[in-house]
């Protein structure tokens, strides 16, 4: 009943648009379509080139899918594209990182109504049981365990600065979660400041703290972006033995280092871009398998340590 | 009028000049002075050398750009590109000298054949603008958001979405570009400075510079004047280009690293460094001296702002929108006051 | 001074006094710009105002119409002591100004232009009837032709100022002041003006005509009031005084000579030869010669392609074919650059929008066109100070201060500054718009004068000039042009105002129907 639904619909958009043979083919095709932000920086860069890299494995594997991928620079352009993905390319399911959760809850819930499977990464929606299966990012976890290691290295005793992204819930999460697991130790933080999640900002940021602080003992820098550009501001000021710096998210050239056992960057904490790949193939499944595929998926944020940093090592991947 | 009248009227005229010039020329630059101490009052820390030399060398990237943006806003322009330029000349210069690391080795030519490329690039970027906008009859505006979209694109593309990252071998060469010094000035302050003066001289006492005035005051005069309007507002664009390639020059050793977010909002900054130092946003007024001195105040704005945990973060933007725009009304109200 | 007490000429009874300012006194700061005038304005009479420029005439209409408060003094309304605290309350008096530079919308129709702001409505839309049954009427009125619905900027300059009239008498005022009206009006155009003034005249308006052109006062007005240096010199009745006498209130000494004398030699050689030229919609193989130390007229209505066949010859604008020769050597001029190499300036009727830098001082001004003389790389100041110091001796030129901005300069200064930039090009041909357009008799005079010393060193000059005393005091011959061609070049006796006019008009046409 639903294919004949459905290839009853390709053939009107089929004759509607005018597009004969190209669209005739893809509707014999399942569609998912994956929504993502554009790659603006570096964590965003490498959730496009993993997404990318997933269309063509799955799409290799399954021959009857065919994933569209869309990339929005803000929240209304992303509300866009859902709508020409139901109504232009009529899609069956949707792949979705939203870029904020509250102005997308809505168009995702439209989505929905529409009859679409939905899986959401990283971001929940602001109402729940809109989706079908959650890839959840673990943002809390990231500043969690970065807090954790910074509490047993330091002793429970020390001062630190902390860089952040952009003001979004992603950020707040993270610090809270770091400024939780703190709490009650001898820690003291000696400044936030925004870095945007940009490389220049938390060179020119960590300069100043540099300037400002004559005793620092450790740095989060919650992004290895951010971290990248502190490290150097850190090396050019001379001060590369006084303190260390913890990154975030998982970037090839810190993981390097952290493999290489460089003093400065002791652990790195996984927010793995790949999980859109994971969400793709979790979607993948649900038209290829009889399984039921439902519910929450929750990555856990990895910490990499020189022993495991091998496994996290993606020399191709941009970021 | 006998002789005498004449001279003596014009050695009046002459001490009057010289006190409104002296009065108006120096008005960005007490702006600076009173952030200066302002910084200091927060922080001690601020006039420490070490923070000094961070805000000057800061500065030299959108310094550098904005004494290109002087001469394209003089000549009645804009350009709206630099800050992808930027990103799309580091990414170019970073994937040649990978290349050529293969080839070349590490020595110092791979790192001056990736400066050449980088100013080739900057001067074909500059006249793509600038022939567009003149020869084509659309508005630079038009034409310079088109090509911000396309080099942000070509970087983001060569990049594959990441980042691109200058080989390691190569970094040791390239490096003392942007954190070698001489006498303990840090290169790229000398680079500011040297660009600075050269962009002083040209705007102000040569021919070509006394045309970028004309035709940005009034590009019919400057047309019944002789004057080759779209050949002189195609090389503003050049020059705003070679500046933009220069400021590349010595920022990709810093880093090493070019992103699609690199340089992201680098021409309103550099727009804004240029209206603060004094020159006319619709061209005709143009002051290279006073476009340092911007460039140095908004530098300075976001490191205080980084020195202090008084004012909210979530309020930066707002603290520093307002100080520029009293920073321009405090000049621009000295200029009416001289009129009447 | 008894002239005050001088009645209405005419003297009918329908004239009664509708306006009047007595003592008026006005100061900018500390700079008094009026003092103690007064003037009278009666119903059915044209009053001009006479003056050379800064004389005080601007000040003294924008205070009578209520945009100046007078710094002592007092209006008077039909006998009433009043005050116009804006130009509103003016208006609302009935006292309407209009201005030199027209106030009209240029993307609007004539009629929205005339009900701008005050717009008639039926509850809540415009009511379009009524405001197109009122613009009729008012066109009718004036007995003009212009369609209610055609775009200020399709209509003729004196069209648009029709328009200005028909606006304000819709507002009911009956006290007109015309700031200068003629200034950029043709001879045609300022025919048409008069007699739109001569109806509104024996309709009961009160007008004030505001003008330095001395034949246009005779002309016109019944009674002139003159001022200089603003202060009151005299009101007398127009048919009691000579041209040479207002002249003179007005310059405040004699005009011995207001033209040069010359003695034209027709047999100095060519200079310049112009052939078959055509700007594709503007000139039609248009062709003449020029001799050394010549001065060659051009005259024709507005629109007839004196400008574009000019701006054709330096380059400024994209010929079809003919040639241009000089001293008998055929050359190539693309550009305005070429036109200078090869010794021929131009000066712009347009010094405001063309000429000048209006933002900067004289300095820049007068080195732009020959920027190549005064350094390479660097610019040489010095030799820039020195160059304007001659030329503010050679040319007279009168600013308070070397650091005024242009656009603060009177229209004669301004007029100099722009004649001493393109001589600055030190040009053997020197092609002249409109030289004296806005500017009084004095500076007219000098400039006539620098014209006549010009060909005495051998330069030769062409002439364009809507004004016929100066291309007959000035011409040696002169070209004619209707429509794009060059009807006719009148030498010797045939140079008089009725032969150029029957050329300019396409009644004689020398070419006839197959140009040369």
């Amino acid at each position: 009943m639903k294919k004949n639904m459905k290839q009853l619909l390709g053939v009107t958009v089929a004759l509607g648009l005018g597009l004969v043979a190209t669209s005739a083919m893809a509707a014999d095709k399942i569609k998912i379509g994956v929504s993502i932000p554009a790659a603006t920086h570096g964590w965003a860069g490498g959730l496009n080139w993993h997404a990318q890299e997933a269309e063509k494995d799955l799409e290799k594997a399954y021959p009857d899918l065919d994933f569209i991928i869309v990339t929005a620079k803000n929240p209304t352009e992303q509300a866009n594209d859902l709508e020409d993905l139901v109504s232009v390319q009529n899609i069956d399911a949707l792949v979705i990182l939203p870029f904020e959760s509250d102005p997308l809850t809505i168009p995702v819930q439209q989505v929905k109504e529409a009859g679409k499977f939905i899986t959401v990464v990283d971001r929940g929606l602001s109402q729940p049981g809109i989706e079908d299966v959650y890839v959840a990012g673990n943002n809390s976890a990231l500043g969690a365990q970065a807090g954790e290691y910074l509490k047993k290295r330091l002793d429970g005793k020390g001062k630190i600065v902390v860089l952040r992204g952009l003001p979004t819930t992603v950020d707040d999460e993270r610090v809270e979660a770091f400024n939780a697991s703190i709490k009650g130790s001898d820690i003291e933080v000696l400044d936030m400041k925004y870095a945007n999640w940009n490389r220049d900002d938390g060179y020119e940021v960590m300069q100043d703290f540099l300037s400002r602080f004559p005793k620092i003992d450790a740095v989060w820098a919650q992004d290895d972006d951010i971290a990248l550009g502190v490290i150097e501001a850190i090396k050019q000021a001379d001060r590369t033995d006084e303190m260390f710096v913890i990154g975030g998210g998982g970037m090839k050239d810190i993981i390097k280092r952290v493999k290489d056992g460089d003093k400065l960057t002791p652990i790195d904490v996984l927010y793995p871009p790949a999980m859109i790949a994971t969400a793709m193939g979790i979607t993948a499944l649900k038209f290829e398998t009889k399984a039921a595929v439902e519910g929450r998926y929750i990555l856990g944020a990895t910490t990499v340590t020189p022993e495991n940093a091998d496994k996290f090592y993606f020399p191709d991947s941009p970021y | 009028m006998s002789r005498r009248e004449h001279k003596t009227m014009s050695a009046e005229t002459g001490k009057r000049a010289a006190i409104t010039i002296d009065f108006k020329a120096i008005g960005p630059f007490v702006a600076l002075v009173v952030l200066f101490i302002l910084g200091t009052a927060i922080n001690e820390a601020f006039l420490s050398s070490g923070n000094l030399s961070n805000i000057f060398t800061r500065s030299s990237f959108i310094g550098i750009i904005a004494v290109g943006a002087t001469f394209v806003i003089t000549a009645g322009g804009i350009d709206l590109s630099v800050g992808s330029m930027a990103a799309f000349i580091a990414g170019a210069m970073i994937v040649v000298m990978n290349g050529l690391v293969q080839t070349l080795g590490t020595g110092i030519e791979t790192v001056l054949i990736g400066i050449v490329v980088s100013i080739l690039l900057g001067i074909g970027a500059g006249a793509v603008n600038g022939l567009v906008s003149t020869r084509g009859k659309i508005e630079a505006f038009i034409v310079t958001l088109g090509t911000m979209g396309l080099y942000r694109s070509l970087v983001t593309y060569m990049a594959d979405g990441g980042t691109l990252s200058l080989d390691f071998a190569i970094r040791g060469t390239y490096r003392p570009v942007y954190y070698g010094d001489v006498f303990g000035i840090p290169m790229p302050v000398l680079v500011f400075l040297g660009v600075a003066i050269a962009g002083y001289v040209l705007l102000n006492m040569t021919p070509f510079g006394r045309k970028c005035f004309a035709i940005g005051s009034n590009e019919q005069v400057a047309l019944y004047s002789a004057i080759n309007v779209d050949r002189i507002k195609t090389l503003t664009y050049i020059i705003q280009g070679l500046c933009v390639s220069i400021a590349t020059i010595i920022y990709v050793p810093r880093l090493g690293s070019a992103s699609s977010s690199t340089g992201v909002l680098w021409e309103l900054e550099a727009i804004a460094a240029v209206i603060i130092g004094g020159t006319m946003l619709k061209g005709g007024y143009g002051r290279i001296w006073g476009t340092v001195v911007g460039a140095l105040m908004l530098t300075t704005i976001g490191n205080i702002l980084n020195l202090t945990d008084a004012i909210s973060n979530y309020l930066n933007g707002a603290v520093q929108g307002l100080i520029i725009i009293v920073a321009v009304f405090l000049q621009r109200g000295d200029w009416r006051r001289k009129k009447n | 001074m008894t002239d005050r007490a001088t009645s209405p000429a005419g003297g009918g009874q329908t004239r009664k006094l509708r306006l009047s300012g007595q003592g008026i006194c006005k100061s900018f700061g500390p700079a008094q710009v009026l003092h103690d005038i007064s003037i009278d304005l009666y119903s059915g009479e044209v009053h001009a105002l006479l003056g050379e420029n800064g004389a005080g005439k601007s000040t003294l209409v924008k205070i009578l119409a209520g945009y100046h408060q007078p710094t002592s003094g007092q209006l008077q309304l039909d006998g009433q002591p009043t005050r116009f605290a804006t130009s509103d309350a003016g208006e609302k008096a009935g006292v309407i100004l209009i201005h030199q530079e027209l106030n009209l919308a240029e993307q609007l129709t004539v009629e929205e232009n005339i009900f701008l702001g005050r717009e008639l409505t039926r509850g809540w839309f415009l009511d379009k009837a009524a405001m197109r049954a009122e613009t009729r009427t008012l066109l009718d009125r004036l007995q003009c032709d212009i369609s209610p619905d055609a775009r200020i900027r399709d209509l003729a300059v004196s069209d648009r100022q029709m328009v200005e009239i028909a606006k304000a008498l819709s507002k009911n005022a009956d006290i007109l002041i015309l700031d200068e009206p003629t200034a950029v009006l043709t001879g045609r155009e300022v025919e048409i003006l008069f007699g739109l003034i001569r109806r509104l005249r024996t309709q009961g308006v009160a007008i004030l005509y505001i003008s330095h052109k001395l034949d246009e006062i005779k002309a016109i007005a019944d009674r002139v009031t003159v001022l200089r240096d603003g202060r009151h010199v005299a009101t007398r009745a127009v048919a009691d005084i000579s041209k040479d006498d207002m002249a003179r209130l007005m310059v405040g000494r004699d005009i011995a000579q207001m033209f040069p004398d010359r003695v034209a030699d027709a047999t100095t050689p060519v200079v310049l030869s112009v052939r078959d030229i055509s700007v594709p919609g503007r000139v039609y193989n248009a062709g003449f010669d020029l001799h050394r130390g010549e001065v060659l007229g051009f005259a024709g209505i507005v629109g007839a392609g004196r400008t574009a066949l000019m701006e054709a010859i330096i380059g400024l604008r994209v010929r079809s074919g003919g040639t241009i020769a000089r001293n008998g050597t055929d050359i190539s001029i693309t550009s305005l650059s070429d036109a200078k190499k090869y010794g021929i300036a131009y000066l712009t009727k347009d010094r405001k929008g063309r000429g000048l830098l209006l933002n900067m001082d004289m300095r820049p001004n007068l080195t732009l066109l020959a920027l190549e003389k005064f350094g390479s790389p660097l610019i040489d100041r010095k030799a820039e100070e020195a160059a304007l110091e001659t030329a503010i001796e050679a040319f007279d030129i009168r600013a308070a201060n070397r650091k005024t901005r242009v656009g603060d300069f009177s229209g004669g200064n301004q007029q100099k500054l722009l004649l001493a930039k393109v001589m600055e090009t030190d040009p053997d041909i020197v092609i002249i718009d409109e030289p004296t357009r806005g500017i009084d008799i004095g500076t007219k005079s000098q400039i006539y004068h620098f014209i006549g010393d010009l060909t005495a060193q051998g330069k030769s000059v062409i002439l364009l000039s809507s004004e016929m005393p100066e291309m007959l005091g000035l011409s040696d011959r002169i070209a004619v042009m209707a429509a794009g061609r060059i009807t006719g070049i009148l030498s010797g006796d045939d140079r008089t105002e009725h032969e150029i006019m029957r050329y300019a008009t396409g009644i004689s046409d020398k070419n006839g129907a197959s140009p040369l």
